[in-house]
């Protein structure tokens, strides 16, 4: 039985199905609000209200030409985006969904869990240089050198902003800080600084306008997927939709409460609140234009590192002053 | 480390195909070189065996989005070869259809402008807006590019009194709609971070190397083909020259969103003073020989065409020299020290039209433009090559 | 500076440089020079006269000479230099030293006559491309186009 429902766990929900059918309709559901916002129609054609484009998109891809450069490097190149859908799909499970005990630690909610979602969400992005590596591609090589330099801008203050509510909540693992927030919601108010300072360095980390630098079409031709087609191109953007799912409901399960209630109203809870961060991502996305690489570092720099270190200072006061 | 980027000839920050080498080392670049030849046709010895009336179709067909410019200026010089003078009503015509082509193109530029930025929003709303414009155009002429309004000794199409009152009224929408990027470019930050302080073009250089439209009227030289030789219905129109004084590629947008209101002035003013009468004149076959030179302010510089006739009812020599040829250099002068990831709002700042810049003589075979590997590094586009080494062990007939 | 004006200039400053100097149309001004004093006087007219913009030079094949023309453009007007070379000795000098901008239009006449240009800073070919025969200059008056065989890269004929 529960041999059943661990399997039940990985594949089903909220395993690779769920995953693959719920990060298709954000992305449809981003790509309406982008297209809404620039006063076009967006997606209408498949299915009702378009809803099955990104689904179309996926099965057009995985069904055309595949071809690998001469002189890549053929092990990394067809293996990159295999890895890269495994990692961002394991931190996934990791989120306090379904089949997780909120007193007791088990396999999917341990102390420390929130610091390993962090962790496999930054491993996309050496994926990404490594792909751009190896294409051995001029317009690959920078797109993956300029993958790591944003890394050296948005992943300090992503790191402090979301570990602050963990601090606040006097744990590490995410569904004790959701079951803490769903018992003192007041306690949200404070980390709303936080909570926008973690938006900004999540658009960083998923390359979306203004941060979409690595792959700036205009440019660079593709950055790092210049030489991806085929079914492996479909797995990298499988893999950014599903990561675009994954760290939204990281920011939701920390600054916005988590999911209570169980199966159905957990997932319904889950729902409502990633689409209300994947609005407010849409939001950015359409309404900036694309900085430089260096204007991102130093912009991470000067601004979001100081208001995470304020962030942290808050929290610090909050929890001496109250608890 | 240095290494060399190949920008185009195909790349999707060009609309036509160019080539530009740059060497690199990190995210700065050293050194430009451009090439060009892709899209030559060899215009200037075709127009050497056709009739002056068969000209003016070839040279409408030099490029889309100023193709009024090249037909005007081609039909000015032979008008004054002929010693005719078309009639009042058909040179205001003539200029309603130049001013709503500066129109349209500097709002395709402004959507350029802001895809290459990476600001999709803006292009949406620009292009939105240059319907308007487009709509405008297909109501007058038939058209919405290649209008073909020009004749020998006039204009071919009359404006009556339900489309002149339409443009005025379309033009109190497009005001409002311009006002409204005016205050999006100067005050979005992500986008003015973009332009200002990038593509430096200082006064002394751009005098140097004689760059000419906005992008040397950003760089506060003040030349203006309406101005200093005047044309068409230009003499009797008031507008201002306008210039920026920052010498970058976000003096290049103002001062294309200045003449857009400038443009908006000349329209309102030519279409409430029409005169009424004919439109055209009759023009002779033939043309004594004679030389003129004729020049035109196109919306991306000066347009110069020298025609020499030699009594026939064919040209002896057209020369036809397009703005975005002379903004080549200044280009390359523009390139050096800055970006990679500002190489496409360098080379759009300069609104490159790339088929009005290339036009002498045919190339041999139609993809003959194909570079051998002689003077370009080993780090240009594989893919390229790749391709057309790996089909054709797959397909053993080849599909034509 | 209006045409008259600037006529009295070149003739003071230049004399008898100047083979022909005329006013065919109001702000259009046409000069003869000969092609050894050429270079003098442009670099006269642009720091007397200011004139820095050079609009385009166009070729032109006469008969027994090439015609060279120079256009200027100033604030009221243009002016233009006009100088014969024979085809037999197709030789200029470069005006780069002095414009730098007027180099790509140097480069098309070498590409497109045949005429060469003493002292260029970059001979290179304009338009034409890499592997086009040499000895071929299209825009002389001789010159005929005849279509290739059309070969076909990479497949079988």
């Amino acid at each position: 039985m529960a041999v059943l429902k661990t399997l039940l766990y990985l594949i089903v929900y909220p395993g690779i199905i769920f995953l693959f059918v719920y990060s298709t309709f954000c992305e449809w559901f981003d790509r309406k609000v982008y297209a809404r916002l620039q006063n076009r129609m967006g997606p209408t054609h498949t299915g009702r209200w378009g809803i099955l484009q990104p689904v179309a998109d996926f099965i057009k891809l995985m069904s055309k030409e595949d071809i690998v450069p001469d002189k890549a490097d053929k092990t990394l190149f067809i293996l990159l985006p295999v890895f890269g859908l495994a990692i961002v799909a394991t931190a996934g499970l990791l989120l306090p969904l379904w089949h997780y005990s909120a007193t007791e630690a088990g396999f999917n909610s341990f102390p420390g869990d929130i610091i390993v979602v962090l962790y496999l969400l930054s491993l996309p992005t050496l994926i990404f240089f490594l792909a751009g590596w190896s294409s051995t591609n001029v317009f690959s090589t920078i797109g993956g050198t300029r993958v790591l330099t944003m890394l050296f801008g948005y992943e300090v203050p992503l790191f402090l902003s979301v570990l602050t509510p963990a601090i606040l909540a006097g744990s590490w693992r995410l569904a004790e800080i959701a079951r803490f927030y769903q018992q003192t919601p007041a306690l949200l108010l404070p980390n709303i600084l936080g909570f926008f300072i973690a938006l900004i360095c999540i658009q960083a980390k998923l390359e979306r306008t203004p941060f979409d630098i690595p792959h700036a079409e205009t440019e660079i031709v593709g950055g790092t997927f210049t030489e991806y087609s085929g079914k492996k191109l479909a797995f990298f953007r499988l893999m950014t939709d599903i990561e675009l799912v994954v760290s939204s409901g990281l920011i939701a399960a920390v600054f916005l409460g988590g999911f209570p209630g169980g199966v159905l109203l957990g997932l319904v809870n889950f729902v409502i609140k990633t689409l209300i961060v994947i609005f407010f991502l849409s939001l950015i996305r359409a309404l900036t234009s694309r900085i430089r690489v260096d204007q991102v570092v130093s912009f991470a720099w000067k601004y979001l590192a100081p208001l995470a270190v304020l962030q942290l200072l808050i929290v610090i006061l909050i929890k001496g002053l109250l608890l | 480390m240095k290494f060399n980027i190949p920008i185009g000839p195909q790349h999707p920050a060009l609309k036509e195909p160019i080539s530009l080498r740059m060497t690199v080392e990190g995210e700065i670049i050293r050194d430009a070189d451009i090439r060009l030849g892709y899209n030559h046709r060899g215009l200037e010895k075709l127009a050497e065996e056709r009739t002056w009336i068969q000209n003016i179709y070839l040279t409408e067909r030099i490029c889309g989005i100023c193709s009024h410019s090249h037909t005007t200026c081609y039909v000015q010089g032979v008008e004054k070869l002929m010693e005719i003078e078309p009639p009042q009503r058909g040179l205001y015509i003539r200029t309603l259809v130049a001013e709503l082509e500066r129109v349209h193109s500097h709002l395709l530029w402004l959507g350029v402008a802001g895809h290459e930025a990476g600001f999709d929003s803006f292009f949406m709303y620009t292009w939105r807006d240059r319907e308007v414009v487009m709509d405008i155009l297909e109501m007058i002429s038939g058209n919405r590019v290649h209008y073909a309004m020009n004749t020998l000794g006039g204009v071919r199409r009359d404006i009556d009194e339900g489309q002149r009152k339409h443009i005025l009224d379309s033009l109190e929408t497009l005001r409002a709609r311009s006002e409204f990027y005016l205050k999006i470019g100067a005050n979005e930050p992500t986008f003015v971070a973009r332009l200002a302080g990038v593509g430096y073009l200082s006064k002394e250089k751009a005098m140097d190397l004689c760059a000419v439209g906005p992008t040397a009227r950003a760089s506060n030289v003040a030349r203006d083909v309406r101005r200093d030789d005047p044309y068409a219905a230009y003499d009797e129109t008031p507008f201002d020259v306008c210039t920026a004084e920052t010498c970058d590629v976000l003096g290049r947008t103002v001062v294309r969103i200045k003449e857009l209101f400038e443009s908006y002035k000349i329209i309102e003013f030519l279409l409430k003073n029409l005169p009424a009468g004919a439109i055209s004149v009759k023009a002779p076959t033939k043309a004594k020989p004679n030389e003129v030179l004729s020049r035109y302010e196109a919306p991306r510089g000066e347009n110069t065409h020298y025609i020499k006739s030699n009594g026939t009812n064919k040209p002896e020599r057209l020369k036809i020299r397009a703005p975005t040829l002379a903004n080549y250099p200044a280009t390359v002068e523009m390139l050096k020290n800055g970006f990679i990831a500002d190489i496409p709002l360098i080379f759009a700042a300069i609104d490159p039209c790339i088929c009005c810049a290339e036009r002498t003589v045919e190339t041999l075979d139609a993809r003959s433009g194909e570079e051998k590997t002689l003077r370009f590094s080993e780090l240009r586009k594989l893919a390229d090559e790749r391709y057309k080494k790996l089909s054709p062990k797959r397909n053993a007939v080849w599909p034509f | 500076m209006t045409d008259v004006e600037i006529i009295e200039k070149a003739k003071t400053l230049f004399g008898d440089k100047i083979v022909e100097i005329a006013n065919p149309a109001k702000r259009r001004i046409f000069m003869t020079v000969e092609v050894r004093n050429l270079t003098a006087v442009v670099a006269g007219l642009r720091k007397e006269i200011h004139l820095w913009y050079l609009a385009t030079v166009s070729g032109l094949d006469a008969g027994e000479f090439y015609e060279i023309l120079y256009h200027f453009g100033h604030e009221n007007g243009s002016l233009t230099i006009r100088t014969k070379i024979p085809k037999s000795d197709a030789h200029l000098e470069s005006i780069c030293p002095i414009i730098p901008g007027a180099i790509l239009y140097e480069r098309e006449l070498q590409d497109m006559f045949g005429i060469v240009i003493d002292n260029i800073p970059d001979p290179r070919p304009l338009v034409l491309p890499d592997d086009w025969p040499a000895g071929n200059f299209p825009l002389r008056k001789d010159w005929k186009y005849e279509r290739p065989e059309e070969k076909i890269p990479g497949g079988t004929k």
